[in-house]
């Protein structure tokens, strides 16, 4: 199709994908290999383009966080956020969120990276054929979730936070099953550890493979843990801190070989530094409002609908035709499982955003495969892969 | 025709550069078509080593139509802690480009560009000269019309024209629920329909 190459004599193409079960969606890679070595991959993308961007334009501020959440399945609470805090940076609104909103929003995508993390950690066992590891990641990935159900919901979309704050505050007995999640952690994370990260099968396939260069992963446009495990301790939670990160004590795990087994290492880390901060949101969590105050933005309070007209109207007005934002352009940054996840948004004073532009970590993220997979072996392409960690619902959009 | 849930029209789309909040950390700059690459390949040599995002917006009745937009980042290769790291700057920079103009590609100044051009590309219409290989990445090869475009409309076009195979359209027949004459002869109805489409 796109591999348009001179056949020589030992060259062969190959297509990897779309329906594979190692390329953790729906990717293609176009590969020519001469013997098992690869000597050029072509990812081909959009497969599972929906138009999230033109759908979110075409709903109300606050109905396009529930398309936004669709792009990264995997952890859809950090698309949220992110696209929320863009909202209310061109409200003017991002100083007068309540602290307890916060640190809830900061709990929940710290609890959705390690979530997101485990699906990464599985999946990519494997594909090297650990299956039980799989488990062991799932069962953590499954409390994870029936934390979100409770707070939100729903299992993978919970749609929890709002423009302003969240839905409502988290019900009773949350704080319990947290606490639970927090003692389990460690020893789960022990588990992990010893069933992969020494294991000489898992290193026999991870050291060494797929190299990835310092200069090369910034001039590929590679963030988050893919670009720490080349020694570049870039996160926007310490650069650009939002939503209070700046109050929490952890660290940015960076390791300097660059390879798979680096990436696999940083993530692991990266998900003991997640709980850190749970755990300290958790503690210092405050009392008081999840939502803002400024009924310009916050529906009126569920039980005052059925007994005061005016919060009844209010209510329909909001949901009805939602409030206008304010003129411009802004770009806010979020830190995501997978790197760095902005989004750019324009209002032209309506009541619909007039465009939405995701800057897809796992996109860029997965480019660098035109470059990393040269000269691999064809086995080690799941490798490669695995080790970036798209998720194509947002590599596609 | 914009789609009935479009946003309203006509001199609304305002250009946001014009009444832009200082709300954003990053630098803005303004930049024509023409001094375009020369700008970016200085910051790149300046140290703006990653080319964060490049995408578009269509202002749909505002000259020139559209914006590309360059988000940069200035981030050291010696940035080993986030200490080091530390706030690097960001810059944005703004192209208007109007329909049938033509952007420099820069793919040449980083190879991230290439993914994210064919996008823009793809969903705007927007043609980069020189990039290696501007080709459709989002949409099927053969689609019409650029999606993220505001005269487009939001539900595209009204047929669907991937032809299905033959084979999948004797097995509905089959699989379907013939008995209750109804379903089946509104089954068959569909499928003769959706044969002389394919056919044609």
């Amino acid at each position: 199709m796109a591999l348009n190459v001179e056949q020589s004599g030992n060259s062969m193409i190959l297509s990897l994908g779309p329906q594979h079960p190692s390329t953790h969606g729906v990717l293609q890679v176009l590969t020519q290999i001469e013997g098992e070595t690869i000597v050029r991959a072509d990812p081909e993308i959009g497969y599972l383009h929906t138009g999230i961007e033109k759908s979110a334009e075409n709903l109300f501020w606050t109905q396009a966080s529930t398309v936004i959440e669709r792009m990264d399945y995997l952890s859809p609470l950090t698309n949220a956020l992110c696209y929320i805090l863009a909202v209310e940076k061109l409200l003017g609104v991002t100083d007068r969120i309540p602290e307890r909103a916060q640190q809830l929003r900061v709990m929940l995508s710290e609890l959705s990276r390690i979530a997101s993390h485990c699906v990464w950690l599985g999946t990519g066992g494997i594909d090297l054929g650990a299956i039980s590891p799989f488990f062991y990641a799932f069962d953590l990935r499954e409390n994870i979730l029936d934390l979100f159900e409770v707070s939100g919901g729903a299992r993978m979309h919970p749609n929890y936070l709002r423009i302003g704050g969240l839905r409502e505050d988290i019900p009773q007995g949350f704080l319990d099953r947290l606490d639970e999640l927090i003692a389990k952690f460690p020893g789960r994370m022990r588990d992990l550890r010893k069933l992969l990260q020494n294991n000489p099968i898992l290193q026999d396939r991870m050291v060494d493979v797929a190299i990835l260069e310092p200069a090369d992963a910034l001039a590929w446009n590679i963030t988050g843990p893919s670009l720490r495990a080349s020694g570049i301790a870039y996160d926007v939670r310490k650069a650009y801190p939002y939503s209070g990160y700046e109050q929490y004590d952890f660290d940015v795990p960076t390791r300097t070989e660059g390879d798979a087994y680096a990436r696999f290492l940083v993530r692991l880390d990266e998900m003991e530094q997640a709980m850190r901060i749970v755990e300290q949101a958790r503690r210092k969590l405050v009392g008081g409002s999840v939502m803002i105050d400024d009924t310009k933005i916050a529906p009126p309070p569920k039980e005052t609908i059925a007994l005061s007209m005016e919060a009844l109207i209010h209510h329909f007005k909001l949901v009805s035709e939602s409030f206008r934002v304010p003129p411009g352009d802004v770009y806010q940054a979020v830190e995501g499982p997978r790197g760095e996840l902005g989004y750019y948004l324009v209002s032209n004073g309506d009541n619909r955003p007039w465009r939405v532009r995701t800057r897809p970590p796992s996109m860029y993220n997965l480019q660098v495969l035109k470059k990393l997979a040269i000269g691999e072996l064809i086995a080690d392409m799941v490798v490669c892969i695995g080790s970036l960690d798209p998720v194509f619902g947002e590599v596609d959009r | 025709m914009p789609s009935p849930q479009a946003p309203p029209l006509g001199n609304r789309a305002v250009d946001p550069t014009a009444v832009r909040p200082p709300l954003d950390d990053a630098t803005i700059e303004r930049i024509e078509p023409a001094q375009l690459h020369a700008r970016l390949a200085a910051l790149r040599a300046d140290g703006f080593t990653v080319l964060l995002d490049l995408g578009a917006v269509d202002y749909l009745d505002r000259r020139p139509r559209f914006d590309v937009i360059y988000h940069l980042l200035k981030l050291p290769l010696d940035a080993t802690t986030p200490q080091k790291a530390g706030r690097p700057p960001r810059m944005r920079l703004l192209c208007g480009v109007d329909e049938g103009v033509k952007l420099q590609t820069a793919t040449d100044l980083w190879p991230s560009a290439d993914w994210a051009e064919r996008e823009v590309f793809d969903l705007f219409g927007i043609i980069f000269e020189g990039h290696p290989d501007l080709r459709r990445i989002q949409m099927p090869n053969d689609w019409e019309g650029y999606p993220l475009r505001k005269d487009y409309p939001l539900r595209g076009p009204a047929l669907e024209k991937t032809p299905r195979p033959e084979f999948a359209l004797k097995s509905n027949l089959v699989a379907g629920t013939p008995a209750s004459g109804k379903t089946a002869a509104a089954l068959a109805k569909q499928i003769a329909k959706a044969r002389g489409q394919s056919g044609a």
